[in-house]
């Protein structure tokens, strides 16, 4: 028995977006919280800037159509991210350089 | 030369020993066994004598044009500082006298530091690891800074500053064998001895201090003549000790130093044990300069001394010089009989302070330098030739050996024993000087108007006491430099006038109260006259005549060249040095330095001019002593020792007390020594008993304090909020610390649980929030 608005609900709109950018967030999140691997850790990170696009595509398109500030600022989180990758990427062969793993629970030299 | 240039050329002299003693103390080790020697001689003492030669012939010059009062009266006085309102000044106590005695100084010690220079190199054994060859004459050369610095002070505070110097050196130079029991104990002995004589001395400089108000010699002597002229000051005072007036007191305290120093009566017993140390410090130093020192000492405070203590003076020169000749006749050993004479003549020296007659006994002073100086060289070269034998019975015919040291020591004996042709010129030191002595004493017991002596009534009724010159019977008394006739005295205190012939007045009052002399003081003296000539003859023919007694020793007996020319010299001088140098210089300084002062002096014409018939039997009587002296001597020692025990046997107890020298060591032993322990046996009792018991109950209740406050206040107290915030501190660390694990996991876990947190509270009370406002801000219209 479906209701009567069953095909408003099929139909694509700002929840759907917004329930896909939460699971991503949220695996992203999981994944930064359980993986020890360096890498590991920066794919989770990737998801959850990936999460933020997703969110901000759709809020441009359901609360402004027929502007493009959203867009431009997920452009603009794809190339920080693309920096933040080359960044943590570096980090991430010194830290192997440095203790010959990327565990990073084995860098803890600056706990006191 | 003009201006200060004596004056600045004397303490040139006086600083060159200084510097040559530190650079001996520094370098000394380093310039080695003869050349530390030679050069102490030459900055030691060879700079001051070639100085004190410039001077004397200076001196000379000024005294034949008459220029030398006027340079005395002008000498610089270099104000120093002020003890009190009384003002301490250094300067260089220019007079003939001063010039005398420092050429003199000069010349014994230079001849003895040479003579030192081969004596010490087999007498300087390195027993501490240091070189002790250096070391002496670096002694040696702060003697003779210091004993220079003694003869020109213009001071009396810086005289006994060099005085108490000389003592030091003296101490150094006895105690120079350290290693040997008896040359330390003789050293402490001989420096005990003068702290008795020097207590005396600062007592008399108290008295000077606080009554005369001066330090200076010449200023002291001007107001102690102006005190005596008014009554005031030292003269005011009631005060009275055994009889003696404060006056009095300060003049005997002042030789008391002089009594010490010079060894004289009862303070003599250091002098015969100082022969512990090196023979030439024997010569130099208790022979011919530091001893005399006090005799120096007298004739320069001779103006501060009333006739009783004048008196004082003579009696106890006249015991000593007694006494002491009485020891000498039994010594063996060869220095210690030398000591003893030394103890005698210095004897003769007080006593003629003590009769007046001071020109005499300076003197006496001078040619008993030269001649003991040389008599002890003698000695030095006999006991390094011998191989450190001391004992005469042991030596004889020795003259082979030493033909030098015999002659020239032969000579000392006549010197000392006042050898000379009666009634012409021709004689030793000795003979003048001493017989000069005499003549005063004689003067003194027999031909002296005995005046009272009241120090309060002074000047009335003896208007007409002696006038400056008295022509007596070829004899001549003179007052010296006494400007003003007794008659116009009276007038000048009346009118109240002050200032030099004033003193000089009063002085012509205090020179008619002298007292007649004791006629048994006279008699001793000239007793002894004959006792001198016979040990010292008995010395010799012991050492040097006769067989030789023990073959071992004369085997070895030899003489060395570097030490008998300076027996030579002195030998030379005892001639030269005596009559026409410096008897003209004392009698010059006699004027300046006793100005105004009771000097009682035969002139030197007394010798050859037609004198009295009560002199004719004196100079005769006692000119021939030496001879009756001599011949007893031969007589008895002729043939060895045999008759001289045989009169030791039938002396029996008499020698016993004269090789126990009265006792004196045995007495002092037992009362000071002895005595001494005691009381200190007493008060260690007493610091057991009574001072320790206060320190530990002290120190007990100090304890427990000190546990109270250390344990309970402060580490309880004090310590427990320091202690406490620090650990509160780490406790407090520590738990903020925990989670700060480092792992990067655990960070995000908390970061996403506080961001889950505050979305959380956005939710529930965030909305909440944003109605309120939207609920206050419908209310605004």
């Amino acid at each position: 028995m479906l209701p009567d608005d069953f095909l408003t609900y099929l139909t694509i709109g700002l929840t759907h977006y917004l329930v896909v950018g939460a699971v991503l967030f949220v695996t992203g999140l999981f994944t930064m919280m359980t993986k020890r691997n360096a890498i590991g850790i920066l794919i989770g990170v990737e998801l959850v800037l990936n999460s933020a696009g997703v969110n901000l595509v759709a809020f441009d398109r359901y609360m402004a159509p027929g502007r493009v500030d959203g867009q431009i600022m997920t452009l603009f989180v794809i190339v920080i991210a693309a920096a933040e990758a080359a960044i943590a990427v570096g980090i991430c062969i010194n830290l192997y350089k440095n203790l010959a793993t990327v565990d990073v629970d084995s860098a803890r030299k600056l706990q006191g | 030369m003009n201006g200060h240039t004596y004056e600045i050329l004397l303490a040139l002299g006086v600083l060159a020993p200084f510097v040559s003693f530190w650079i001996l103390v520094f370098f000394g080790p380093k310039m080695g066994k003869p050349g530390a020697g030679w050069f102490g001689v030459v900055m030691g003492m060879g700079i001051p004598l070639v100085l004190a030669i410039i001077v004397l012939v200076g001196w000379i010059g000024e005294l034949q044009s008459g220029h030398a009062g006027e340079l005395t009266a002008n000498a610089y006085r270099f104000h120093w500082a002020n003890l009190g309102t009384v003002p301490a000044t250094i300067g260089v106590k220019l007079d003939s006298l001063t010039v005398a005695m420092f050429f003199m100084v000069a010349l014994v010690a230079f001849l003895i530091f040479v003579f030192s220079v081969g004596y010490m190199s087999g007498h300087s054994d390195e027993v501490d690891g240091q070189c002790k060859y250096s070391r002496f004459f670096a002694y040696l050369s702060l003697f003779g800074f210091s004993m220079l610095g003694l003869v020109v002070s213009s001071s009396l505070f810086f005289l006994f500053v060099f005085w108490e110097l000389v003592g030091l050196c003296s101490y150094f130079l006895i105690g120079f064998y350290f290693d040997k029991g008896f040359a330390s104990a003789a050293a402490i002995k001989a420096f005990i001895t003068n702290r008795v004589g020097d207590f005396g001395f600062l007592i008399g400089l108290m008295l000077v201090f606080f009554q005369l108000k001066t330090l200076d010699l010449d200023d002291a002597a001007v107001r102690f003549a102006e005190q005596y002229a008014a009554g005031t000051g030292i003269f005011a005072s009631q005060f009275t000790m055994f009889g003696w007036s404060l006056a009095t007191i300060m003049g005997v305290g002042l030789f008391c130093g002089a009594m010490g120093k010079s060894a004289q009566f009862p303070l003599h017993v250091w002098l015969p044990d100082a022969m512990a140390g090196p023979t030439p410090v024997s010569a130099l130093i208790h022979a011919a300069t530091m001893v005399a020192a006090g005799v120096y000492l007298v004739a320069r405070v001779f103006r501060l001394m009333t006739p009783e203590a004048l008196m004082f003076v003579a009696a106890i020169g006249c015991l000593t010089l007694t006494l002491m000749a009485l020891v000498a006749i039994v010594q063996t050993d060869i220095k210690k009989c030398l000591a003893y004479s030394t103890l005698s003549q210095l004897g003769y020296m007080i006593f003629g302070m003590g009769c007046g007659a001071w020109i005499a006994a300076l003197f006496h002073l001078i040619t008993h330098a030269f001649f003991k100086a040389m008599l002890f060289l003698c000695s030095g070269q006999v006991i390094e030739g011998c191989h450190h034998e001391q004992e005469m019975p042991r030596m004889g015919g020795l003259r082979k050996k030493m033909p030098v040291t015999c002659w020239t020591f032969f000579i000392g004996v006549l010197a000392i024993s006042g050898a000379g042709i009666a009634g012409t010129k021709i004689g030793l030191g000795g003979f003048f000087s001493k017989d000069e002595i005499l003549a005063v004493a004689y003067v003194r017991a027999y031909e002296w108007e005995e005046g009272d002596y009241h120090k309060h009534d002074a000047g009335e009724g003896h208007g007409t006491g002696h006038a400056s010159t008295v022509e007596n019977d070829g004899v001549t008394y003179r007052l010296a430099s006494d400007p003003v006739h007794g008659d116009g005295h009276g007038e000048e205190r009346a009118g109240g006038a002050h200032g030099d012939s004033h003193g000089a007045a009063s002085k012509a009052s205090i020179f008619a109260h002298i007292p007649k002399l004791p006629k048994w003081m006279f008699w001793l003296a000239i007793f002894t006259a004959y006792v001198t000539p016979f040990y010292m003859m008995r010395a010799w023919w012991m050492t040097f005549m006769g067989k030789p007694r023990d073959q071992h020793v004369y085997e070895h007996a030899h003489e060395i060249p570097l030490m008998y020319l300076p027996l030579v010299a002195l030998a030379i001088g005892t001639f030269w040095a005596s009559y026409k140098l410096f008897r003209p210089l004392i009698d010059d300084a006699s004027h300046a330095a006793t100005d105004a002062a009771m000097v009682l002096a035969t002139n030197g014409a007394s010798h050859t001019e037609a004198i009295g018939a009560a002199h004719q039997w004196l100079k005769f009587g006692v000119g021939g002593a030496f001879i009756v002296g001599f011949v007893i001597a031969i007589a008895i020692y002729r043939k060895g020792l045999a008759r001289a025990e045989a009169i030791r046997k039938a002396a029996g107890p008499l020698h016993v007390i004269l090789v126990k020298k009265y006792f004196f060591d045995e007495v002092y032993n037992f009362v000071w020594v002895k005595g001494c322990i005691l009381v200190a046996k007493i008060a260690r009792l007493f610091d057991t008993y009574i001072i320790d018991l206060f320190v530990n109950l002290a120190a007990a209740f100090t304890a427990r304090l000190a546990t109270f406050s250390g344990i309970i206040v402060d580490n309880g107290g004090v310590d427990g909020v320091v202690n406490g915030i620090a650990n509160t501190s780490i406790d407090f660390g520590d738990a903020v610390r925990q989670p700060q694990t480092g792992r990067v996991r655990n960070y995000m876990l908390f970061a996403t649980a506080v961001a889950t947190i505050v979305i959380i509270c956005v939710l529930i009370f965030g909305l909440e929030a944003q109605e309120t406002v939207a609920s206050a801000g419908s209310m605004v219209p």
